[in-house]
């Protein structure tokens, strides 16, 4: 087991390593660089500031020196914002990134596990129909989509009963984070739904469940007991990805809910071509991913016990 | 004065006129047509035939097992010491599965749930129907697999179905569906599924727990040597029905039944003097969507007369306790018994006696 995650580990960071330089790249292939898009510069001082940034250095040299600085933690500092270094950007704004995505993912794995056994418990009959129909809304519908029309429910629920139930957007309190985070998680969790739902029903018709029953158990103990924690299997698998996706979809949800965020900083670096902010923003992230990925991989192998013996 | 009301001892489990259906796409399925059995205390009822005839659903009725839809219970009662359980689940608000009724199954590999450990599989029984803790069950549980003769028991409970071989996990589920001491162990073909050389080992283990505890086993197989190293009665089933129903004896020595006397010629057999020829029973079962008017076994019967394509024959009481559905019993009809004993040409039913004990003998 722990020489897996030491093994996991080291694959992870190649895949850092890899985003990173793909990253780079990127940047440079595209068009432009950030002080081309700024007021009219002499000559001179674009040079200046080309020489303070290292960008006048070969892009093989500023690879090194990128890869330097990365290694030891250093992102750089924001060629838009003054004196900011990507460290404090990212030390100031992921917490709330990461508690919008870790609302969202909950909401959506609880939701999914139990929408998904409900409908397999009542195949073909209307709580089936229902959630089914929701799921292929919230499958179909994008994000954004929701966050408008919540916001707009809510603006007109608050109105009705004359209090403010949620307030519509912003950041702070847990009610603050109640409705972007069910908005983030609403698509995963049709998806999980879904998931659940055909493992469940596969488990439903298993010889174990039969023999379970042969015993005598009572139906509760079946499902908390036999159903579930072998339902939940194939969710958990599928968990990793899931976070990715939640977390790529918290950019959009954050703008819309004015959410200070790192998402916002990230779609407002692109807009501007701030190097130094989009490459330690995208580095960091799929650093963050790669790592979620390998805690729910080893999550699982926790909880089966077929991968964890073996 | 008064007589006693009735000297006979009532058997345990009673089953009469038991029939289920099927909802298909293809129409009603009537996969079991009217079965009626008893089960001694103590004793081992067989039942045989071909596959689809019906042997697993008449179990898996009696212990609530058949899914509904698309399974459907059109009539019959069973009783257990006279208490209805057919339809239910429960005597007394009490689950009578797995307290009174165990049962295993014919594939140990997908009939235990992977992600819990075999201990707590067998203690789980406890804890329901007795209220045992937690602790006190899984003592018990370590001791019923060391019946079950499984090796070191104690550290076997705290593992995993995948850690056990198919043979083990087969001893596991006896100690499972045992765990309560139920008064009837239901074991559908618990050695199908398994090697011959462990087939044995299962079917010691399960002759000895009835020995030690008095347990009635309804014991479903395709095997002929099974039957008669097991088996006190037997019940052969064709087509949703039983067809011959009697002692292992009189199965063997005397068999009542055209379709008894194929499958015994269809059996294997390694006896030398016996010949080495199979005989498969022509033709397949009816189709059990619409089954005949007549007898079901007429299609394929040597002896088939007209009245077996238009009236069903009545179970024809032949001997005690020994009843076979054939018009062959009729009185009008001369020498139908020993018509059904010379069924198998050149096969005399003491060759295939030779062969049952032969084959039977090859399991110990
Ligand atoms: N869930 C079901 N839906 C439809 N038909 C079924 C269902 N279960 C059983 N049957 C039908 O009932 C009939 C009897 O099946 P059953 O499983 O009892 O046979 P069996 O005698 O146990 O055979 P085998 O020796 O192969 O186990 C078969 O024709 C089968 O097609
Ligand atoms: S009733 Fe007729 S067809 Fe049926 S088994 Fe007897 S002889 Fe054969
Ligand atoms: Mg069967």
């Amino acid at each position: 087991m722990w020489n897996y995650a030491l093994k996991r580990l080291i694959q992870g960071l190649i895949t850092v390593w890899f985003i990173a330089t793909a990253t780079f790249l990127a940047m440079h292939a595209v068009p432009g660089d950030p002080l081309s898009g700024a007021k009219a510069m002499t000559p001179e001082i674009q040079q200046n500031l080309e020489k303070k940034y290292g960008l006048d250095k070969p892009i093989g040299q500023q690879y090194l020196i990128y890869m330097k600085n990365l290694a030891q933690g250093d992102l750089g500092i924001s060629f838009t914002q003054k004196n900011r270094e990507v460290n404090d950007i990212i030390r100031e704004h992921f917490p709330v990134s990461a508690t919008l995505g870790i609302m969202a993912v909950v909401f959506a794995a609880l939701g999914g596990s139990l929408f998904g056994a409900l409908t397999a418990l009542y195949r073909n009959k209307w709580p089936d129909n229902v959630i089914m129909l929701a799921v292929i809304l919230g499958i179909s519908v994008p994000s954004f989509v929701f966050a408008a029309f919540s916001q707009l429910a809510i603006v007109k629920l608050n109105g009705l009963l004359g209090v403010s139930l949620l307030p519509v957007a912003g950041w702070g309190t847990i009610s603050h984070m109640l409705l972007p985070s069910l908005v983030l998680g609403l698509g995963t969790m049709a998806y999980l739904t879904r998931l659940m739902r055909s493992s469940m029903l596969e488990i439903l018709s298993s010889d174990y469940i039969r023999t379970a029953n042969a015993k005598g158990l009572p139906a509760t103990r079946i499902f908390a007991r036999h159903e579930m924690p072998n339902a939940i299997l194939p969710v958990v698998t599928v968990l990793g990805p899931a976070i990715a996706a939640i977390t790529t979809g918290g950019f959009v949800v954050e703008l819309v809910f004015a959410i200070p965020g790192l998402g916002r900083y990230f779609v407002q670096a692109v807009q501007q071509l701030d190097y130094t902010v989009i490459m330690g923003t995208t580095v960091f992230f799929g650093a963050f991913l790669v790592l979620m990925v390998i805690v729910v991989d080893l999550l699982y192998g926790f909880i089966d016990p077929r991968v964890r013996v073996s | 004065m008064t007589e006693p009301i009735s000297s006979v001892k009532p058997p345990l489990l009673d089953v009469h006129d038991l029939k289920v259906e099927f909802d298909t796409y293809g129409g009603t399925v009537q996969a079991v047509r009217g079965v009626s059995f008893a089960v001694e205390a103590g004793k081992t009822l067989a039942i045989v035939g071909e596959s689809g005839c019906g042997k697993s659903v008449t179990v898996q009725a009696l212990m609530g097992l058949v899914p509904m839809p698309p399974g459907r219970l059109t009539s019959g009662t069973a009783e257990l010491r006279g208490r209805n359980i057919l339809g239910t689940s429960k005597i007394d608000g009490q689950d009578f599965r797995g307290s009174e009724i165990g049962m295993i199954f014919q594939d140990p590999m997908t009939s235990l749930n992977p992600t819990m450990t075999i201990g707590r599989q067998i203690a789980e029984s406890l804890e329901v129907h007795r209220g045992w803790s937690r602790k006190k069950a899984m003592a018990r549980a370590v001791e019923l697999l060391e019946m079950a003769r499984i090796p070191e028991a104690a550290q076997r409970a705290k593992q995993y179905p995948f850690e056990f071989s198919g043979g083990m996990l087969q001893r596991a589920m006896i100690a499972m569906a045992i765990a309560c001491e139920p008064a009837i162990l239901i074991a559908d073909e618990p050695t199908t599924a398994l090697d011959v050389t462990i087939q044995a080992q299962v079917l010691d283990l399960l002759g000895d727990l009835q020995r030690d505890h008095g347990t009635a086993i309804i014991l479903i197989t395709h095997d002929l040597g099974v039957v008669a190293r097991m088996a006190d009665e037997v019940a052969v089933m064709y087509a949703g029905q039983i067809v011959e129903r009697g002692s292992v004896d009189d199965i063997f020595y005397r068999p009542a039944h055209p379709y008894t006397v194929g499958l015994r010629a269809a059996m294997p057999s390694n006896n030398p003097n016996a010949e080495h020829r199979l005989l498969p029973i022509d033709g397949s079962p009816p189709d059990l969507f619409s089954p005949p008017a007549g007898c079901a076994y007429a299609a394929r019967c040597p002896h088939a007369m007209r009245i077996c394509n238009s009236h069903e024959p009545a179970p024809f009481t032949v001997g005690p306790g020994h009843f076979g559905k054939c018009w062959l019993h009729h009185e009008k009809v001369p020498n139908g018994a020993q018509t059904i004993l010379s069924a198998v040409e050149g096969t005399p039913a003491g060759d295939l006696v030779a062969a049952a004990s032969q084959s039977a003998e090859e399991h110990s």
